[in-house]
């Protein structure tokens, strides 16, 4: 009978151990899923957040910027102390206290422009060029308005993806950038 | 019977110059300055000299909404429009303090008198309507505040291209007036 006892006291441990070190390992594996999930599902979180607020790609210079071509595209990125403009070739700083004034608009843009665009435009036989200039799509333009070290006054105007402009102005206000209140001439016509 | 020996009309090979003739008499007489007599003289302006120009922003009047970015993309492009004119040794901004040191400086001004919001869809689509275009009273000015010189001249866009290139019209015929006033 002790023997028998002693073999299932036996039998029954191992047993234990094995469900014990199963459920250890187990354990361990969702504490490392859950890790890592966690890290994962922060940084998708953060990604996108980060991205909208600091900066934006493809964004077109039209004019005013500082050895810097007219119609020239780049990024632009919100620094700690300003804006900055990247291009293959330039770099331009605006910085927040040197900011006078910041507006956004809404404006539209033909999807076939330029002057490619046109000759194609007038090359479709039948009229059919003004078929395609039907075709637009919405831009949003960021005016900034700024001085340089010796008070002379800089505007500089960017065309940008819906949105994202008056996400920016929003965080150069927050910087501290000055705004003033401005009537906005009604919106009557897209402005392509 | 004797033949005629001239034709009872003048032929046309006898007209045509004296007609010509009769016609080039009477343009002379009718401006004497061409016989070398002195008529009155064609009004001609005097050309301002200036070492450098500022160029100063203006309000529109209160009637007047033009947005930010035509403003902006019209100044803008008149600075770029007066270097390229080489006129001057230095063009000044709006604000720019290292002018005051300038003693024969000219102050131009760009007053908006009028602005029509074009699009740039209805140009392509129609191309006889929306025209974008900006009107403005360009103002040469001295440093105490006399006005030198004024015009009025206005920018457009009528078939292709944005509504911001209507600034870029205006430039080109600032720098114009620019040229022809120095």
């Amino acid at each position: 009978m002790r023997t028998r006892s002693a073999q299932c006291n036996r039998v029954m441990s191992s047993k234990q151990r094995k469900i014990a070190r199963r459920s250890l390992q187990l354990a361990a594996v969702v504490v490392v899923f859950v890790a890592t999930a966690g890290s994962a599902f922060s940084q998708q979180l953060a990604t996108p957040q980060a991205s909208q607020s600091t900066s934006v790609p493809h964004v077109k210079c039209v004019i005013g910027l500082e050895n810097i071509k007219a119609n020239v595209k780049g990024t632009l990125s919100l620094l700690p102390n300003g804006l900055e403009f990247v291009t293959d070739k330039n770099k331009v700083d605006i910085s927040t206290a040197s900011i006078q004034d910041i507006f956004t608009g809404q404006e539209s843009r033909q999807d076939v422009s330029g002057p490619a665009g046109t000759v194609a435009k007038a090359g479709i036989p039948y009229g059919g060029g003004r078929i395609v200039s039907l075709f637009s799509h919405n831009v949003e333009v960021l005016t900034v308005e700024y001085v340089d070290s010796n008070g002379g006054f800089h505007g500089t105007v960017f065309v940008l993806s819906p949105g994202k402009a008056t996400v920016l102005k929003n965080q150069l206000v927050a910087q501290g950038a000055k705004v003033t209140n401005h009537l906005q001439p009604p919106a009557q016509e897209q402005k392509p | 019977m004797k033949p005629l020996a001239r034709a009872a009309f003048p032929s046309n090979f006898s007209v045509v110059p004296s007609g010509t003739v009769f016609l080039m008499v009477a343009s002379l007489l009718a401006h004497p300055s061409l016989l070398g007599k002195p008529g009155p003289a064609p009004q001609q302006m005097q050309k301002l000299t200036a070492s450098a120009i500022q160029l100063e922003r203006s309000d529109p009047p209160e009637d007047l909404l033009i947005p930010e970015d035509t403003r902006v993309a019209t100044y803008e492009n008149v600075i770029l429009q007066l270097t390229k004119t080489k006129k001057f040794q230095h063009v000044y901004r709006s604000g720019d303090r290292t002018a005051a040191s300038v003693p024969d400086l000219v102050v131009l001004r760009l007053i908006p008198e009028a602005f029509k919001a074009g699009s740039q869809k209805q140009r392509e689509v129609t191309t006889v309507t929306g025209a974008t275009s900006i009107k403005v009273k360009i103002q040469f000015a001295s440093r105490d505040g006399k006005v030198l010189r004024e015009k009025t001249v206005e920018g457009k866009v009528r078939f292709y291209g944005e509504n911001l290139r209507a600034t870029y019209d205006l430039a080109k015929k600032v720098a114009a007036v620019v040229n022809e006033t120095f």
